[in-house]
């Protein structure tokens, strides 16, 4: 016992004396063990009870165990235009599904056969779903196989359940819209759910035959229209009958949306513009309010049936609406960008009094075209055109009153006679630049999917796609909105937007409130202003007359209205393949807004194949005469 | 002389057990992912099968190594390692991974290291050094209440994390080591009674709502029909429906059509009740007798007071996790989530077993070497 004299650091404790100790020791051991005995003889009792005493009531149990978590569908929110007009319904409607687990191994087929004749689904379908499901975790929850059955396809279904295990007839409402031709681009609408958008959303409460918003404010407040989703513990007996409820979480039903669309408004928009189209292919319209940037009115031609959506989707329909080449599917006014000829005067204009390249007074004359000597060949000239040859010696109010070309060719690109610059213009950098300000070249952030960004272009951006160098032409071109710039309808109405508004470009939206499900309206809360122009309040005003010019007395005055001062802008772009003659077609376009000295709503009107002052005007005249005129009237103001 | 070549007889019979154990555990897990993981021998290795088999290797080899290591060696760095818990656990209840509601998880990488599980063996470690350090002086009040903060402090992290269980583990493992360390008995008895005292008030005042609501549900399951209520109702079903001899492996309703959750940890049990019956469990009861009994036979041959407490405090802590566990799966507890020792799907319980049993190798590797 040595080892005890030294301390060792292996040797925490002095030996375990023998004797009582020892004893006492083995005795307490004893009792341990005697612990670990009763413990387990106590589980082992429970067990006994449970297995061998209660075994046979247990096994029933769990044979006819049908104790199931059933997901209760929230109802989706509805949407409303902004005076409360409802555009969307639930409509209830009678749909046949199939709980897979109850249909017998074995009689797949049979019962798929005998679904086929009664719903007219290909029974190969039907199959398919079924053992899908049967391998699934999940094969209790009702899988819906055919939506919106007739009332006689369902009751015909129901009277045969009997020999059909597994088949049930279920309530699955079906979404169904209210003008659903004038406010398919808006409300978009709903759809099944497809294979990846299922894997993404099913833990959010999504359910393998659940429908979501595919399209419009349908798509875009999805999370808010959809509500969540709750659960009933049910306890059902092996025909799938719930034979009591354990509990429940209540699905919360989904949020209304509230639309800042006047429904008033958009049909006399949808009219006008299709009245005043002619042969256009597209045409496209947005009023907004200046201040909120909520767009009252976005009509793009032609349209389609969200109603063609509910449901079963009609094949045909849906065949037509693909193949169609006026592309009905897109909205035109956000989905497409296209050149926006001399209403792009108002960026160009806005950035050479900027910029300080011009003022007010800068004489530009206009002999109906410029000569530009060739960049690389000397001797050789270029002719730029300007629309007429009778312009003469402008202000900057009458070169954009009159949409001089060559007034805004000195602008954007200066111009050097006889090798002396005889004006200094903004140059494409610049002008891209503002272009960009503007907010063109990127999304504008409205609340609906599909948003075309448009195209601003530079030296830097020809160089890497187009593969060639900037020239001064493209200058040219560039400051009368032509060439390679592109924008949207919409792009373009937040340009007269912020010219009218001081210089805020507006984030616009077509939602003005949400509402709870209780009719509580609940502020959106969103940014109304991307970004301040910081302009200078005498170059906005200089602005402003001279768009009042060209709607008085100009090149826009096919867009004056009775009662009213408009300040606008026409345009008309050449595009595609030069004709033979020497022309292009040519895309029409007005964009402005109104009342002059105290700006509530800009428009923009946008024609495909059409005339600026010829087409496009004349509408947005006839809009904002209907706006100011009538509709406000009605609704209680005053004429103006 | 002491010898340090001639390793005393390792009981061989304590470590099967523990393998055995592990591998019943595989064979249900297997079962309980059958449906979520695949068949197929690629898909089984690749899947939690796999990954368990992995940390049981891991077990082993730490097991092997630590009963070649002199377990008085760590009597010394008890104190750091206790300290090193506290860290970690603290660490836990700030920035741990959450998960049903509580935190109790370190993550590093894609793991997750649940600190406690360790930490029992550590508290273990720490109130065997301070017992052993103190045995002459066991009876004096100062004593045992310095080795109750010891359990206790460690107790109190893992209770906020919200682990109401783990908390109570390391109470039940510090009052073993404490009776087997030969304290006043009247001392003893008196904190037990105060234990009991004060449940209903901690039940109230302390408990936060998550655990109170559990104790509720477990109370009346059909109150929470659709969350925890709804696994009391199905381990119940699953475990009773098994019967003498069980529905056979894979072949458990229960088990397979997804009732069961956490089938794999909470729940394992109610896997084996169900396909293997009470049969099954019944050998698996024998396998823990025969390890805790290798386990109370280390501490009975144990020559130094700091190897025969480390031992009674493992063979407390599987005890009672395996007690709990069970209890839960067979509506005797309200629901913990203790894992069941060697069996529960797991890296940190798996190891840590595997751990306390290389301590308990240790002990009898070495029981000689004192005597001489």
């Amino acid at each position: 016992m040595g080892y005890t004299t030294g301390r060792r650091p292996w040797s925490s404790d002095p030996p375990t004396p023998a004797g009582d100790e020892a004893r006492a020791v083995r005795n307490k051991i004893f009792y341990f063990g005697l612990l670990v005995v009763v413990v387990f003889g106590v589980l082992s009792l429970q067990l006994a009870r449970m297995q061998l005493v209660n075994g046979e009531k247990y096994r029933l149990r769990a044979e006819t165990n049908r104790l199931r978590q059933v997901p209760v569908m929230p109802a989706r929110g509805l949407i409303y235009d902004r005076d409360g007009v409802p555009l969307v319904e639930n409509r209830p409607a009678f749909a046949a599904a199939v709980v897979a687990a109850d249909v017998p191994d074995g009689q797949e087929v049979d019962i798929s056969l005998a679904l086929q004749d009664l719903i007219g689904r290909p029974a190969s379908e039907i199959e398919a779903i079924i053992r899908e499901r049967k391998d699934s975790n999940d094969p209790f929850t009702p899988q819906v196989v055919k939506e919106n059955l007739s009332n006689e396809a369902a009751f015909r279904l129901r009277e045969q359940l009997a020999a059909l295990p597994g088949v049930r007839v279920v309530v699955k409402p079906v979404r169904v819209y209210h003008e659903s031709v004038l406010m398919s681009h808006i409300l978009g609408f709903v759809g099944p759910i497809d294979a990846e958008e299922y894997e993404r959303l099913k833990d959010s409460g999504y359910q393998y035959d659940d429908r979501l918003g595919k399209a419009g404010v349908e798509y875009t407040y999805e999370s808010l229209l959809r509500g969540v989703a709750g659960a009933r513990a049910v306890e059902t007996d092996a025909s799938g009958r719930e034979l009591r409820v354990l509990g429940e979480t209540p699905a919360v039903p989904g949020m209304s949306v509230v639309l800042s669309i006047d429904v008033d408004l958009q049909r006399r928009v949808e009219e006008l513009v299709k009245a005043g189209m002619g042969k256009s292919l597209n045409a496209a319209a947005v009023v907004i309010d200046v201040h909120t940037g909520e767009i009252l009115a976005m009509v793009s031609i032609p349209n389609y049936d969200s109603n063609i959506f509910s449901g079963e989707v009609d094949q045909a329909a849906l065949e037509k609406l693909s193949s169609d080449p006026a592309k009905p599917m897109l909205n035109h006014a956000i989905s497409e960008m296209y050149p926006p000829g001399s209403t792009f005067k108002q960026i160009t204009g806005t950035a050479a009094l900027q910029e300080g390249v011009a003022n007010a007074g800068t004489m530009i004359n206009s002999p109906g075209y410029l000569d530009v000597e060739d960049e690389y060949v000397p001797g050789k000239f270029h002719r730029f055109k300007d629309w007429r040859s009778d312009l003469g010696t402008m202000n900057f109010y009458r070169g954009l009153a009159m949409s001089s070309d060559v007034y805004f060719y000195y602008l954007a690109g200066g111009y050097v006679r006889d090798g002396k610059r005889v004006f200094e213009g903004l140059g494409p950098s610049r002008l891209a630049d503002w272009a960009r300000r503007f907010g063109l070249g990127e999304a504008t952030g409205v609340d609906l999917p599909g948003e075309s960004e448009g195209l601003v272009p530079d030296p830097a951006w020809k160089e890497q796609s187009v593969g060639e160098p900037w020239l001064l032409g493209d200058t040219y071109n560039f400051g009368i909105g032509q060439g390679y710039v592109a924008a949207t309808p919409l792009q373009m109405v937040l340009v007269s937007a912020a010219i009218a508004n001081g210089g805020d470009v507006l984030i616009p939206t077509v939602v003005k409130e949400l509402r709870t499900a209780e009719g509580q309206s609940v502020p959106l809360k969103r940014q109304t202003v991307k970004r301040n122009l910081n302009l200078d309040p005498r170059n906005l005003a200089i602005m402003r007359e001279a768009m009042r010019q060209a709607v008085a007395d100009g090149s826009a005055f096919t867009a004056q209205v009775r009662n009213v001062t408009v300040a606008g802008k026409t345009g008309t772009a050449e595009f595609g393949e030069r004709r033979p003659d020497g022309t292009y077609k040519e895309h029409g376009w007005f964009t402005g807004f109104a009342p002059f000295n105290n700006p509530e709503v800009a428009v923009a009107v946008f024609m495909e194949q059409g005339n600026g002052a010829g087409t496009a005007a004349p509408v947005a005249a006839r809009i904002l005469d209907y706006y100011f005129n009538q509709l406000k009237v009605a609704k209680g103001g005053t004429l103006p | 002389m002491i010898s340090w070549r001639d390793p005393r007889p390792f009981d061989f019979v304590l470590l099967a057990a523990a393998v055995a154990l592990t591998a019943y555990g595989l064979v249900l897990i297997y079962s309980g992912t059958l449906n979520t993981s695949g068949s197929s021998l690629a898909e089984v290795v690749r899947g939690p099968v796999g990954r368990q088999m992995a940390f049981a290797l891991v077990g082993v080899a730490l097991c092997l190594v630590i009963s070649r290591f002199d377990y008085r060696f760590l009597a010394q760095g008890s104190a750091g390692l206790y300290i090193g818990l506290i860290g970690a656990l603290l660490f836990v209840l700030t920035i741990g991974a959450q998960e049903y509601g509580s935190r109790r998880w370190i993550e590093i990488g894609d793991t997750r290291v649940q600190p406690s599980e360790i930490g029992k063996v550590i508290v273990i470690l720490a109130l065997a050094k301070y017992l052993s350090d103190n045995s002459e002086r066991v009876k004096d009040l100062r004593v045992f209440f310095t080795s109750f903060a010891i359990a206790l402090v460690p107790a109190l992290l893992v209770f906020a994390e919200p682990d109401l269980g783990s908390a109570s583990i390391f109470i039940l493992i510090w009052l073993g080591m404490v009776i087997m360390a030969g304290a006043d008995m009247r001392h003893v008895l008196g904190a037990i009674g105060m234990f009991v005292a004060l449940a209903p008030f901690a039940l109230i005042i302390v408990v936060t709502d998550y655990q109170r609501e559990r104790v509720s549900v477990f109370l009346d399951p059909a109150r929470d029909a659709l969350g925890t209520g709804f696994n009391i109702l199905q381990a119940e079903i699953s475990v009773g429906s098994g019967g003498l001899w069980g529905k056979g492996l894979t072949h458990g309703t229960q088990t397979q059509l997804d009732y069961l959750r956490t089938q794999t940890t909470d729940y394992v049990f109610s896997v084996l009740g169900e396909e293997l019956g009470f049969v099954g469990a019944m050998a698996l009861f024998a396998l823990f007798i025969v390890l805790l009994f290798r386990g109370l036979r280390a501490a009975a041959i144990s020559q130094d007071i700091f190897g025969r407490m480390l031992a009674v405090g493992i063979v407390i802590f599987i005890l009672f996790q395996a007690f709990i566990n069970i209890g839960v799966n067979i509506r005797l507890f309200p629901v913990t989530g203790i894992p069941l020792p060697f069996i529960s799907q797991g890296g940190s319980s798996l190891i840590t077993v595997f751990i306390a049993v290389g301590l308990l190798e240790s002990v009898i590797v070495r029981h000689r070497q004192v005597t001489l």
